[in-house]
């Protein structure tokens, strides 16, 4: 069998860079050929602050990518995230002109209508989703094509962030030579490797806590109801550690990886946590009961937050498939039962669906953005052949000058 | 209820008057001149021939040349008050006409004291709205000045229609213990000339939603009390919080603890032409969310033609009781195990609200009729406005989700709000 197209993606995240090396088969089983990673420097929040060395970092993941995949790298698919990226809902209108029946010229013309979405000066469009088109009024129309009607509406998820900061991300991949086909918000990749059509259809929604955000995407009825990106990730567990018990940050991270836990039951009041000594720590005691409040009480603050955001748009209770939570803060310990106090409908980790490969990565949470990218560019490419080429070209044109 | 019939109209011109009374009073006048290019017309009045042949002020009146021979008054209230009537004519002539009078003067020595409640009263008598900014001299300076200086601030409450009283002691208490004094005085001088300008601005603003005068005098009026001021300026990403920020941290809000003893509040807002409505509520939301329930809050926003203008933040107010607040009394420790290593301690405060509820904090604080107003004062919290507690998350965009600074460890704010 000729192989598939294989995709990179690229994630530059505030604790690591990753970058996995796939291939989707036409079935849509993702094969991971090699997955690279680098500690990541220079990224605060999601965001890139310290150019030079992020680039570095970037080059570093991608080499370890090369190496374990035995595949060059050309060109990457790269997830971008930060307090920046918002979301918003629109509905928006064509007459229907002629016969009364709705052709391919009036869903091109609606979906051609994100010009007249308002947004902040500074921001763009990253992805316009559909969520369900309406013929005069009657709403639930899944394809309107050939459905008379003299109006046709539509409602959109129009997903935006600030142009200059999502440019220096896409810079500092380039600065190395390597092209950027297309960017990506993290919640969206995630979704694609996370969720089949019967979780989206009853009601998901997927958390990802990164180390310096959190994004989330809410499906329900099958579309993408809100999604967004809170600057609230490990790091901030970190930050309190750091202060709450007053220890260096590096023994606070530390030890929030090998004891962290937000388990408040049980706990017996007097179990201490001993610190070595170390090079400019002079060691220390430390109460298990305090370590696990300062965790819980964010993690606690951090899942109301989203639930207001949810409640927003979709009652929690009626996410039949529950929550999905994902990213690398996912690990700590006891976190599914402060989401499930807090949701009150089953809490699931993430597993990464129909992915094989020779690496036993894909069931890493830290990962799932990534293979995400690459599901997401094969779902591109499956669409793109139903374009001719010239088309094709004019839109991969439009495409990066929308982002570049 | 007092009417201001000639000011409400906010299209006539306005025309204020700044006057510095005494050496501390021209200091303040010439910082303002120098630093801003005031756009007021101002008047220094002094009986020290020499300190008035310095000043940069439009308009000179050197007081009292029979009384004192040009040599000042030499601390003595009773020689600043002859000097200010044999010259009553004189700086009766320079006052008339303007419709808003800023008297700026250092309580506590000769002039100061002694003439400010004249010159007061005559701009009174002009029908001009009268606008006292004063300091209280330090304790070290002796008891004597510090008499003087409380009889006098009683006689100008009598006339002036709104009283800025800074107490150099609460000023003093408040900056770094071991600045320098010069640095010290720069910083209470500096304080005072943010005051007056923004004063200055509030009067004269058209608003989208200006404070009307009425509002601000009320605010403003009396005297007793320890007066709130904070200022602050930000432009770019969040500038709104940062703005904030800057005027919690001023020393007269005790780095924003001050705020929950604010009886009455007058927050300004204003901006370049791009100032937002998510901005304004933004602020708002942070501000309410500090506020003892019971508070009064005025808005006022203004947007400037200029675009390249800050956003400016300016808080004024009044503690709720007639008491002074400088020394909070220790708070009663908490209970949990977490209290023992907190940084800030942690102070039981408003009545006990469910864990959960802080996330549905009204924006303004009238709108909670349920919780009656705390009769017999509760002692509100110590707020960790200190940036120090947002750790290695200082230097960069705070997350700022429904008003709260959420790189502020939870655990801290959680304490504050149970």
């Amino acid at each position: 069998m000729a192989r598939e197209k294989i995709h990179v993606g690229l994630e530059i995240g505030t604790t690591k860079v990753c970058a996995v090396v796939a291939e989707c088969r036409r079935d849509g089983e993702v094969r991971l050929l090699g997955v690279g990673e680098s500690p990541s420097r220079g990224v605060r929040k999601g965001e890139i602050v310290d150019f030079q060395n992020a680039s570095n970092c970037v080059h570093d993941a991608l080499s370890d990518a090369e190496e374990r995949s035995d595949h060059e790298i050309k060109s990457v698919w790269l997830a971008v995230t930060g307090s920046h990226i918002e979301s918003s809902n629109h509905r928006r209108s064509v007459n229907i002109e002629g016969g009364g029946e709705i052709t391919e010229k009036e869903i091109e013309d609606i979906a051609s209508k994100d010009k007249e979405v308002s947004l902040p000066k500074d921001n763009d469009i990253l992805h316009s989703i559909l969520q369900q088109y309406y013929v005069d009024g009657r709403e639930g129309v899944i394809d309107p094509i050939g459905i008379g009607g003299s109006k046709l509406e539509a409602d959109y998820h129009i997903i935006h962030g600030v142009v200059n900061r999502i440019q220096s991300t896409i810079r500092c991949v380039r600065k190395i030579g390597i092209d950027v086909e297309d960017v990506v918000v993290n919640s969206v990749a995630s979704a694609q490797i996370l969720l089949d059509d019967q979780k989206k259809a009853s009601g998901v929604v997927v958390i990802d806590i990164g180390g310096g955000v959190t994004d989330y995407i809410v499906y329900h009825n099958g579309v993408v109801r809100q999604s967004g990106v809170i600057a609230i990730g490990g790091d901030h567990i970190t930050n309190d550690l750091c202060i709450g018990l007053r220890i260096p940050i590096t023994r606070a991270e530390k030890l929030k990886i090998e004891e962290g836990s937000a388990i408040l039951e049980n706990l017996s009041g007097a179990e201490k946590i001993t610190l070595k000594n170390d090079t400019g720590f002079s060691g220390k005691e430390i109460d298990r009961s305090m370590l696990n409040h300062i965790i819980h009480s964010r993690l606690h603050e951090l899942f109301l937050i989203l639930r207001n955001r949810i409640q927003e748009v979709v009652p929690v209770h009626l996410l039949g498939s529950g929550i999905i939570l994902t990213g690398g803060c996912s690990l700590i310990k006891g976190i599914r039962e402060v989401a499930e106090s807090v949701f009150e409908v089953p809490v699931h980790f993430a597993h990464a669906q129909s992915v094989t490969g020779p690496t036993s990565a894909f069931d890493n949470p830290q990962l799932s953005t990534c293979i995400g990218l690459v599901k997401y560019a094969h779902a591109v490419d499956a669409d793109a052949p139903q374009e001719s080429f010239f088309n094709r070209f004019i839109s991969s044109i439009t495409r990066k000058l929308h982002l570049i | 209820m007092i009417t201001y019939p000639r000011y409400l109209d906010r299209q006539s011109e306005t025309h204020s008057l700044l006057i510095g009374l005494g050496n501390a009073g021209i200091n303040i006048v010439d910082r303002l001149i120098s630093q801003t290019g005031f756009p007021m017309e101002s008047l220094a009045i002094n009986t020290d021939q020499q300190s008035i042949s310095n000043t940069l002020a439009s308009k000179k009146i050197s007081m009292g040349q029979m009384t004192t021979h040009g040599l000042g008054t030499g601390g003595d209230p009773e020689i600043g008050l002859d000097a200010a009537k044999e010259s009553a004519g004189e700086i009766q002539r320079s006052i008339v006409g303007a419709n808003i009078v800023f008297i700026c003067a250092g309580l506590g020595g000769g002039t100061g004291s002694g003439a400010a409640p004249l010159v007061a009263e005559m701009a009174k008598q002009n029908g001009s709205l009268v606008i006292a900014v004063v300091t209280s001299p330090f304790s070290f300076e002796g008891r004597r000045r510090s008499q003087q200086a409380a009889s006098s601030l009683r006689e100008i409450t009598r006339f002036a229609d709104a009283i800025l009283h800074f107490e150099n002691d609460r000023m003093a208490e408040l900056i770094e213990p071991h600045a320098e004094v010069r640095e010290t005085f720069a910083i209470c001088d500096n304080l005072l000339f943010r005051s007056i300008s923004s004063l200055n601005r509030i009067v004269t603003s058209t608003g989208p939603i200006p404070v009307s005068l009425p509002d601000m005098l009320a605010v403003l009026r009396h005297s007793d009390d320890s007066c709130l001021f904070g200022c602050g300026e930000a432009i770019g990403e969040s500038r709104g919080h940062h703005a904030l920020e800057t005027a919690l941290r001023s020393p007269l809000l005790d780095r924003g603890r001050l705020l929950h003893d604010a009886g009455k509040l007058l927050v300004y807002i204003s901006g370049p032409p791009s100032l937002s409505m998510a901005e304004v509520s933004e602020v708002m939301r942070e501000i309410s969310n500090n506020l003892s329930p019971s508070a009064m809050l005025h808005l006022g926003v203004s947007a400037t033609q200029d675009h390249s203008s800050p956003l400016t933040v300016t808080i004024m107010g009044r503690c709720g009781t007639g008491k002074r607040t400088g020394a909070q009394p220790k708070v009663t420790p908490d209970l949990t195990p977490l209290a023992q290593s907190q940084p800030t301690p942690p102070p039981a405060s408003k009545p006990q609200q469910a864990e959960a509820s802080f996330f549905e904090m009204p924006l303004a604080p009238t709108a909670h009729p349920t919780e009656k107003p705390a009769a017999p004062k509760v002692q509100q919290p110590l707020l960790p406005l200190d940036p120090v507690t947002r750790g290695r998350f200082d230097k960069i965009e705070p997350t700022i989700v429904e008003g709260e600074d959420l790189d502020v460890p939870t655990f801290l704010r959680m304490k504050l709000k149970k």
